[in-house]
C-alpha cells in the first residue's frame, strides 16, 4: 500500500519538476532568437544546405561551435581545422560532464545518453544551481529533460528560420555580426577573474596577429597562447597570494 | 578551397565529425570515463581555454576587414562591440547587449552615410 502511494508521490514529484524545467526555460527563449537565426544563415552560407544547417542545429545542439565551424568554412579553412576548431570550443562541455557525473549515481546508460546529449550552457547551469541549492536528486533529470524539451525544438525552430528565410535578408543588415557580438556577450561576463581576464585579452590579439597564419590554425595557437597567459596570471596571483602571507606571519 | 568548392559531401562530413565529435566531449565523464574525475589542472586549463578562444574568434571578426587590420573601415563595428560589452557587463543575458550593439552599428552607419 505505502509503496504504492510513494511511487505516486514519486510520479508527482517528477511531473511538477519536468514543468518547472519548462517554465524557468521559458526566459532563455528570447536570447537564442538572434542566435539561432544567424547561426542558420551561416551554415547556409558556409555550403551545408538547408537541411544540413537543420541536422547541425540538431546533433551538434552547440551554437559557439556551430558558429564557428561556419564562419571557419566561410573563410577557406580547411574541413578537420573548421571541425577541430569548434571541438575546441566545446572543450567546456568535458568541464560540465565532469561536473555532473558524480550526481548521476543512479542513472541508467540511457538516462546518460540524455544527459549527455542536451548538456549545453543553460541545462547545465539549471542543474547546477538546483545542485547548490540541494534538491532532491529523484526529481533532477525529470526537470533536466523539461529544459531540453522547450529548448532543443527552439534551438531547431530558430536555425531552421535562419536557414530557410533569413538567408534571403538583405545584406546591408549585417546580420552576421550579430555573431561576434553574440560571443562578446558571452564573454565579457567571464572577464571579472583576472586569469580570464588576461587569457581573454592575449587571446584576442594573438588572434588578430596571427589571423594570417596558413590553414587558419591562427585560432587554435591563439587559444593556446591566451590558455597559457591565464595560467601565468594564475602564478602569479598565486605568489603574490604566498609573498603577502610571508609578510603577515614576519610582522 | 572557396565556399562553392565545399561539395555537399564535404558539408556533411563536418556536420558528423563536429556532431560526434561534441558527443563524446559531452558523454565523457558522465559515461565513458565514469567514475574518474579530471585532473585540477586539466579543468583549469578549460576554464581559461573558453575565454582565451572568444577573444581570438571574435576580435579578428570586429577589427579586420575585407582587406586585412582596418580601423579606419571597421571603427563602426569596434564601438557597437564596446557597446555589446557595456550592455553585457551591466545587465547580462545575449539579447539586449546584441540588439544595442547592433542598433549602434546601424546608427553609425546611416550617420555616416
Amino acid at each position: 500500500m505505502s509503496d504504492t502511494a510513494v511511487t505516486a508521490d514519486a510520479r508527482a514529484a517528477r511531473r511538477a519538476a519536468f514543468r518547472a524545467g519548462v517554465r524557468e526555460c521559458l526566459p532563455m527563449m528570447p536570447p537564442y532568437i538572434p542566435f539561432g537565426l544567424v547561426c542558420g544563415v551561416a551554415s547556409v552560407q558556409a555550403g551545408l544546405g538547408e537541411w544540413g544547417a537543420l541536422a547541425l542545429a540538431a546533433f551538434a545542439f552547440a551554437g559557439s561551435a556551430q558558429a564557428v565551424l561556419t564562419q571557419f568554412l566561410i573563410s577557406g579553412a580547411p574541413l578537420l581545422v573548421a571541425v577541430l576548431s569548434g571541438l575546441v570550443v566545446n572543450l567546456r562541455m568535458a568541464v560540465y560532464s565532469a561536473a555532473i557525473a558524480p550526481r548521476l549515481a543512479g542513472a541508467s546508460r540511457g538516462q546518460r545518453i540524455l544527459w549527455a546529449a542536451f548538456l549545453v550552457d543553460q541545462t547545465f547551469m539549471f542543474d547546477e544551481v538546483r545542485h547548490q541549492r540541494g534538491e532532491h536528486r529523484d526529481a533532477a533529470f525529470s526537470f533536466y529533460l523539461g529544459t531540453a524539451t522547450v529548448l532543443w525544438p527552439w534551438w531547431l525552430l530558430m536555425n531552421g528560420i535562419g536557414a530557410f528565410v533569413g538567408a534571403q535578408l538583405p545584406a546591408s543588415w549585417q546580420l552576421e555580426f550579430t555573431i561576434p557580438l553574440s560571443f562578446v556577450a558571452l564573454v565579457v561576463p567571464l572577464l571579472k577573474a583576472r586569469p580570464q581576464a588576461m587569457a581573454a585579452v592575449v587571446g584576442g590579439v594573438a588572434g588578430v596577429a596571427l589571423f594570417a597564419l596558413p590553414l587558419k590554425l591562427g585560432l587554435i595557437a591563439a587559444c593556446l597562447i591566451g590558455t597559457l597567459a591565464g595560467l601565468a596570471t594564475d602564478a602569479l596571483l598565486a605568489r603574490r597570494e604566498w609573498r603577502r602571507s610571508q609578510a603577515g606571519d614576519a610582522s | 578551397m572557396s565556399v562553392d568548392s565545399l561539395g555537399s559531401v564535404n558539408g556533411w562530413i563536418a556536420i558528423v565529425l563536429l556532431a560526434v565529435g561534441t558527443f563524446i566531449i559531452r558523454f565523457s565523464f558522465i559515461g565513458l570515463l565514469a567514475g574518474k574525475t579530471l585532473p585540477p589542472r586539466f579543468a583549469r586549463m578549460m576554464q581559461l581555454a573558453v575565454p582565451a578562444i572568444f577573444a581570438g574568434l571574435v576580435l579578428p571578426l570586429i577589427v579586420i576587414g575585407s582587406h586585412g587590420f582596418a580601423l579606419d573601415e571597421r571603427w563602426p563595428h569596434v564601438i557597437a562591440a564596446i557597446v555589446t560589452g557595456l550592455v553585457a557587463a551591466w545587465r547580462g543575458g545575449m539579447f539586449l547587449p546584441v540588439v544595442a550593439g547592433m542598433a549602434v552599428l546601424h546608427g553609425i552607419l546611416a550617420l555616416v552615410a
